[in-house]
């Protein structure tokens, strides 16, 4: 793609719930537990990730994966929504075949019904041999034969929790105090 | 604390983990994530989100711009520091993919890369060592 000289001014976009004041929400633990996790051949990336974490008491982390290869994955892209429900959603998973992951990260957390949930971005080549980047489908992505480093931060004393975000009009990752469930 | 300096000791301190909302800039919503958490030296340890439409600097001056809505942000690392007249600023370099998921990179330019519906970042505290007079 060509550079252009002229800095393009922000599009402003209008989402179809009531504006939200509140346009930052943070939380902070006083450290960070790091680990290193190999991601086990033949799991999914899903169950490789949530698995051994969940075994060792973290359910809410931010993770970058390192690069290694998939021998199956699929991801989506984020096109204008069709029914105007939200300004933008996810396209049909494409199927990239058998890929190598470039760079990832994934956030892990827990979805409206307290079950685990991962949500990943990734660049990747394709079988095809095209760079490619977009929102993974952790459940159907298959860890090829050798296992993947992945970096784990830990993020105690809070908790990532999909809520409904009425600005948006989609459920949304967001950090909440934990669940006295827990 | 002064770009000359080639070697900084330090540790790591907190860590904040943060949703920003759709339309706040990229760079400059990180920016405001520090001064939320009172953060003043940092490190991006994980983001990923989308933004409307994404602009990318080059060497010259000049920058790649990526249509969306929407474009995902699918790498993202970066730092944010003090400056010397007590201001704070974000650099953060990426990947992103467009509404084919053809992928472009470079450095996020600041006040121009919108957030589309959400962006989620993980941050990490650095504290750098007090420097010894006359190093």
């Amino acid at each position: 793609m060509k550079p252009s000289a002229q800095i393009h001014r922000p599009r402003m976009l209008i989402h179809p719930g009531p504006f939200n004041p509140i346009r930052i929400q943070s939380r902070h633990a006083a450290g960070g537990r790091h680990i290193r996790l190999a991601l086990t051949p033949g799991l999914s990336l899903f169950d490789a990730i949530v698995k051994p974490l969940a075994a060792i008491g973290i359910k809410n982390a931010s993770t970058t994966i390192l690069g290694g290869y998939f021998d199956s994955l699929e991801y989506c892209v984020a096109r204008p929504d069709s029914t105007q429900q939200a300004v933008i959603a996810y396209s049909q998973p494409i199927h990239a075949g058998r890929v190598y992951m470039i760079f990832g990260n994934a956030t892990i957390g827990k979805n409206q019904h307290g079950e685990p949930i991962v949500h990943c971005h990734a660049a990747i080549r394709a079988e095809d041999g095209s760079v490619k980047g977009g929102h993974i489908i952790t459940h159907t992505c298959v860890v090829g034969n050798r296992p993947i480093p992945v970096l784990v931060t830990s993020l105690d004393g809070f908790e990532l929790r999909v809520t409904f975000d009425p600005e948006t009009n989609i459920p949304l990752l967001q950090p909440h105090e934990e669940s006295i469930d827990e | 604390m002064s770009n000359a300096t080639v070697v900084e000791n330090g540790a790591m301190g907190r860590v904040a983990y943060a949703r920003i909302a759709p339309n706040e800039d990229l760079v400059l919503g990180v920016e405001k994530l520090c001064l939320a958490e009172g953060f003043r030296h940092a490190f991006v340890r994980g983001a990923l989100g989308s933004l409307v439409d994404a602009c990318l600097g080059t060497l010259d001056g000049k920058c790649v711009q990526v249509k969306g809505p929407a474009v995902e942000i699918v790498s993202l690392a970066g730092e944010v520091r003090s400056n010397d007249d007590g201001t704070l600023s974000a650099a953060l370099t990426g990947v992103v993919a467009d509404t084919e998921g053809n992928v472009f990179g470079g450095p996020f330019v600041a006040g121009a890369n919108p957030i589309c519906m959400t962006f989620e970042v993980t941050l990490e505290e650095w504290l750098p060592a007090l420097a010894k007079a006359g190093m």
